[in-house]
């Protein structure tokens, strides 16, 4: 059967009804991550490790120095804790998006009655955030030992801060979907998965934006990269509420670009879908 | 219970060979696959690469190491790794073998089942940390034929370190029963340690580089030696190796008697 027209049922109707069946099946996915609390064990491990080693770096890096780039040890410490969280817990979309592509899995789910971006948006998001408060609750506590006083002083920052670790994953899926979407048209797509996930780390997660070369970091502001990790560490760190409104806009403006993006991604690739029943 | 079968010297040599070989076949038989997951390793690498660039070029050093030190670091950690999993992909498999009661078929095979399990298979992507070594040797100055050669047996060196300790803590299998988040802790702390400046880290900690994580023998020294072209330490290094992969070996053939059969059909082709 060639199912050109493969369109599925249940795609419409009241959000509520929407809400509660992809609220449901981020539920169903929240609860089976946590029926196996030993999976953190690896995540918690490698981000311990990393934190670890970059408090190291920035200790030799600021001895005999007070700051670099605005920057301050202490800063510096929680900026990476900050900003490896949203890298950790929504950086691996891809993998499951893929792996759904490559096995021909994406030709049954498109049969179900649910959106296939939805589904897979909740499906994702809904361990991501147990992921993410684990390696937060690590984070504080590595901070406190490696890095110096807790850094959010007002309510309003925290509040901020979670908004755009939000925002961040959100992003994340979208860019990540639309990626795992060009399987449509070059199945073997990792390495662009892997090209995408560099530029991530280089602008803004293992270093901040005010680290790089004035026309890199310039130009770094002009693309979704520096709100994946950057926005949230820098509300986390060098809290002003002026510049984190226009960064909590700039990560909605990307979000909902990437998720258009995405949308047009997977409008286009769809009709190619052969699917042989049985 | 089956003896150590410790066969001439040449005839291993020609068995790494012919597995060697066979792996490669392997993979190159999906060209592209291969291709993507060479380059997507060398790429992951170069992003630590800008990391290091865009802090020193700020400092002028971490720990009183330059950023061609940093390099040289990463380059022998790159290409060391990159032997280990070349020539014995399954080093990090060796505990989930044991557990499934994979062993059998190569207890049953005229070589001995270490190097045998060790080498029957070949790992893609680190064809590209191997070739990532060299690419970066290329960019740095003072690279000539004698560098090259010291940076290959200094390579070798650690791949047998890394090859050793990684297969030593899967062997823990044999007695724990599942060795898999240790294992995984011992790789991600070697790996760690061995990328970054020693001088970053505690000297109280530092004994642990030249013991149990012996990052000291796979980055640290080999650093020093081929920056001094220190050949005379080469011979020390590479039987500091040997005794690593003893005593690997030996933890697997301890093991080994404790070893049960899964009584699982199996063949290799």
């Amino acid at each position: 059967m060639i199912a050109h027209s493969l369109k599925g049922p249940g795609r419409t109707g009241k959000p509520s009804a929407a809400l509660r069946k992809y609220g449901t099946a981020g539920l169903v996915s929240l609860q089976s991550r946590m029926a196996y609390p030993a999976a953190f064990a690896g995540s918690l491990l490698t981000y311990g490790l990393f934190v670890f080693v970059f408090s190291r770096i920035w200790a030799a890096l600021y001895s005999g120095r007070a700051e670099i780039a605005g920057y301050d040890r202490t800063m510096m410490v929680w900026y990476f804790i900050v900003a490896e969280i949203p890298a950790f817990g929504f950086g691996r979309f891809y993998y499951s998006l893929a792996e759904d592509m490559k096995s021909g899995q994406v030709a049954y789910l498109l049969t179900r009655p649910y959106g296939f971006t939805a589904y897979h948006f909740s499906q994702a998001l809904g361990p991501a955030l147990a992921d993410c408060l684990v390696l937060a609750l690590e984070g504080i506590l590595l901070g406190l030992l490696l890095g110096g006083p807790f850094p959010l002083t007002t309510l309003t920052q925290g509040a901020a801060l979670v908004l755009s670790l939000l925002l961040a994953g959100c992003l994340q899926f979208f860019l990540q979907f639309a990626i795992a979407m060009t399987a449509f048209w070059i199945e073997e797509n990792a390495a662009f998965f892997w090209i995408y996930q560099k530029l991530a780390l280089i602008a803004g997660t293992f270093l901040p934006l005010e680290f790089l070369p004035g026309a890199a970091s310039a130009a770094a502001r002009w693309t979704p990269f520096p709100y994946l990790s950057w926005a949230p560490a820098r509300i986390a760190v060098a809290w002003d509420s002026r510049e984190a409104l226009l960064l909590l806009a700039a990560q909605a403006a990307w979000t909902a670009a990437a998720a258009l993006l995405c949308r047009a991604v997977f409008a286009a690739g769809r009709g190619k879908i052969t699917a042989n029943g049985g | 219970m089956n003896r150590p079968r410790t066969g001439r010297p040449a005839a291993y040599l020609r068995f790494l060979a012919a597995a060697f070989t066979a792996n490669l076949q392997a993979v190159v038989e999906y060209r592209i696959s291969f291709l993507i997951q060479v380059f997507g390793m060398m790429l992951n690498n170069a992003a630590f690469a800008a990391f290091w660039a865009v802090l020193i070029a700020r400092t002028g050093s971490v720990g009183g190491y330059g950023f061609t030190d940093v390099m040289v670091i990463w380059a022998l950690t790159s290409t060391s790794f990159g032997i280990a999993h070349v020539l014995w992909g399954n080093v990090r498999s060796l505990g989930s073998i044991i557990q499934r009661g994979e062993l059998d078929v190569y207890l049953l095979q005229p070589k001995d089942p270490f190097v045998n399990v060790l080498a029957s298979r070949t790992i893609v992507s680190a064809w590209g940390d191997l070739a990532y070594g060299y690419l970066v040797l290329a960019f740095l100055p003072g690279t000539g034929p004698e560098r090259l050669a010291l940076f290959t047996l200094l390579a070798l060196g650690g791949a047998v370190i890394f090859a050793a300790v990684f297969s030593a803590a899967e062997s823990l299998t044999f007695f724990l029963g599942n060795a898999g988040p240790l294992s995984q802790a011992v790789t991600e702390f070697l790996i760690s340690f061995s990328l970054y400046p020693e001088t970053i880290f505690d000297s109280g900690m530092r004994w642990i580089f030249y013991t149990i994580l012996p990052s000291g023998f796979i980055a640290f020294v080999p650093l020093a030696v081929y920056r001094s072209l220190d050949w005379p330490l080469v011979p020390v290094l590479l039987g500091v190796a040997a005794v690593y992969a003893g005593g690997a070996y030996g933890l697997f053939r301890a093991g080994l008697r404790r070893y049960e059969s899964g009584n699982q059909m199996g063949t290799r082709l």
